[in-house]
């Protein structure tokens, strides 16, 4: 007979036999599948563009038809200001930020909770350490740290982005070392401990992959929608992907130049992607959040 | 109060003095390092681009009283700068502090007004999807919230000059520094609202606060003010309000910096952001050593009032 250990009355919901998945509510299924939707379509786009099955050349310009509405002469989002089509041009954008956004995720996710873990794992030793290493990158405005390596080192979008992901690092291992400091008090890891297992497994088994990775995904999601902005932004300042290779932070940045001029749709075809983008991420975030963690907890 | 919660005060305060001169500390040590390693070399830069040799540097290094060694030049900065010398900036010639205090005080204006907007607009909504999460207006109001966070700043910013400039003819398009008008006040307030509204921040401010708010509500003290028919607000506001609300803009204030490059950018806003910009364009070392050390003050600040907050709300903290 399957008997489940029953804690306290506040935790018995944990070991709700119903699938977290059936018990969630419908506003947070639909952000989940719209989150879900959205990464397909990043994905699915990525791999387009790095094949390069794209319905236009995305550097051919057609100067008879600049600045068209969407679906004229066969151009499905309409083309920009020098006549070349969005819709490749935004299929293509995505190889600007997709690969430097997930390396900057896992270096924030890697970061995060070995420091979230070593400090609450291993209070007494590195609490101190890692305290003083976040508060001095929270110190730190991420905006400024950019600059400051820009102006450096005049870098790449990947390098760029592996300072963004151990900005992002110190709020991963708060969130971990809450949980890690949480957990230590349950009877389970202490058991893990008196029967001997060693910290590696009690780590790496039952403290990340049982119980952190929920928090992790979460977390994942919510970096991938920051690191699209920050894209944005950097292209804005002119540190970004440089064209004529398209991102979508430079399509916005230079249609934005035709705004004033009333010309809307070059800049806001782009702008709309990175919206519908980072919302999806968001809501993937919210939902997941809810149905993996926040719901179980009340 | 009592002289032991002085004496406690004290404690707290000198530590809280400590760890931020170690930080400051090591903030600019992290910067100098990022600087020092770069290639390229600031002077000759200042030379106009005349490189030296070797020999010939070291002694213009000696002559000039410039340390050859990375730590010789930091302590040096430090111990100019612990003077109230910040340098000369690389690009305009004018003493650092000047050109930033003249531009720091519009930032913070901006700044500051921005944090108001976006409370004022995360707190309501925050609070509404906290006591009732599946009513469609609160489901609303945190689509809208996540909407504008998501959008690209520069562009909702050139889109409201377009409306206003535009559509409605308020104003022509020029800068703060302008003329006054007759809705020149206005035209001050947009880069307010714009920063207040998308700084990338607001989503996360308003699930925090609504994770905090919704913890709170369902605490046992809460729970007994609504049964004994005691205002629950009363009881809760400190612990599901205050606190986060300091936290935040304790941990927010250094974001809503980094977002003021890009306001500042799109209204022509004669404020920090667009110094930092430049100085990076530039490398403009002593303007970029002070922004950085600046900006960590400002952070730091932050932290110490949220520190205050928790202690005023819970003065057991101090005990500790």
């Amino acid at each position: 007979m399957k008997k489940k250990f029953h804690q306290d009355v506040d935790t018995v919901s944990e070991y709700s036999q119903l699938s977290a998945w059936k018990s969630a509510s419908t506003s947070d299924r639909l952000n989940v599948v719209y989150g879900f939707a959205v990464v397909l379509v990043v994905a699915v786009s990525y791999v387009l563009g790095a094949f390069g099955w794209l319905p236009h050349d995305p550097e051919a310009m057609d100067l008879d038809t600049m600045m068209a509405d969407p679906f004229t002469n066969g151009y499905l989002l309409g083309t920009d200001f020098m006549g070349r089509d969005i819709l490749t041009r935004l299929i293509l954008g995505i190889q600007a930020y997709f690969l430097p956004s997930v390396l900057a995720v896992f270096i924030a996710l890697g970061l995060g909770s070995l420091l979230g873990v070593l400090s609450g794992y291993w209070r007494r030793r590195f609490e101190t350490p890692v305290t003083y290493f976040s508060n001095l990158i929270d110190s730190l405005p991420r905006m400024v740290l950019m600059l400051l390596v820009i102006a450096a080192f005049r870098p790449s979008i990947y390098t760029i982005m592996v300072v963004f992901g151990i900005t992002t690092a110190p709020t991963i291992a708060m969130l971990v070392k809450g949980k890690v400091m949480m957990l230590r008090e349950r009877n389970f890891i202490e058991s893990a401990v008196a029967l001997g297992l060693s910290p590696g497994v009690i780590i790496f088994k039952h403290i990340l992959w049982f119980n952190c990775r929920a928090l992790l995904l979460i977390q994942a999601t919510i970096g991938m929608a920051e690191a699209v902005l920050l894209e944005t932004s950097l292209s804005y300042l002119g540190f970004g992907v440089q064209e004529p290779t398209p991102s979508w932070g430079n399509m916005v940045q230079a249609g934005a130049n035709y705004l004033l001029q009333g010309n809307f749709w070059p800049s806001t075809a782009p702008a709309i992607a990175i919206m519908l983008t980072v919302l999806g991420f968001h809501l993937l975030g919210d939902g997941l959040n809810n149905i993996l963690e926040g719901r179980q907890n009340r | 109060m009592k002289r032991a919660t002085w004496m406690a005060a004290a404690s707290v305060l000198s530590q809280e003095l400590a760890t931020t001169a170690a930080l400051l500390l090591g903030v600019t040590l992290v910067a100098f390092l990022i600087l020092y390693l770069a290639p390229g070399d600031p002077f000759a830069a200042l030379l106009g681009g005349r490189n030296l040799s070797g020999a010939e540097r070291d002694a213009a290094f000696e002559a000039l009283g410039i340390p050859t060694t990375w730590y010789g030049q930091y302590l040096t900065w430090i111990a100019h700068v612990l003077q109230g010398d910040f340098g000369i900036s690389m690009r305009s010639g004018q003493p650092v502090v000047r050109e930033i205090f003249s531009s720091g005080i519009k930032t913070l204006f901006l700044t500051v007004g921005s944090l108001i907007v976006t409370l004022a607009i995360a707190v309501p909504v925050a609070a509404y999807s906290a006591m009732q999460p599946s009513s469609l207006r609160a489901r609303a109001g945190t689509l809208l919230v996540y909407l504008f966070s998501a959008l690209p700043t520069f562009w909702l910013g050139y889109m409201l000059i377009y409306f206003f400039t535009r559509k409605l003819g308020l104003f022509p398009i020029l800068s703060a520094t302008d003329e006054t008008q007759e809705y020149g006040w206005l035209y001050a307030l947009l880069p307010v609202v714009l920063l207040g509204l998308c700084n990338g921040t607001l989503s996360e401010i308003v699930r925090y606060l609504r994770e905090e708010i919704a913890r709170v509500m369902n605490e046992e003290y809460v729970r007994t003010a609504r049964a004994k028919g005691a205002s629950t607000w009363r009881h809760a506001y400190k612990e599901a309000l205050l606190l986060p609300v300091s936290q935040i803009i304790a941990a927010k204030m250094p974001f809503v910096l980094g977002g003021a490059i890009i306001v500042e950018q799109v209204f022509n806003w004669p404020g920090l952001g667009r110094v930092t910009w430049q100085a990076a364009l530039d490398r403009d070392y002593p303007v970029i050593m002070a922004i950085t050390l600046l900006a960590a003050i400002v952070v730091r600040i932050g932290s110490f009032l949220h520190r205050t907050v928790y202690v005023a709300v819970n003065p057991r903290a101090l005990q500790q």
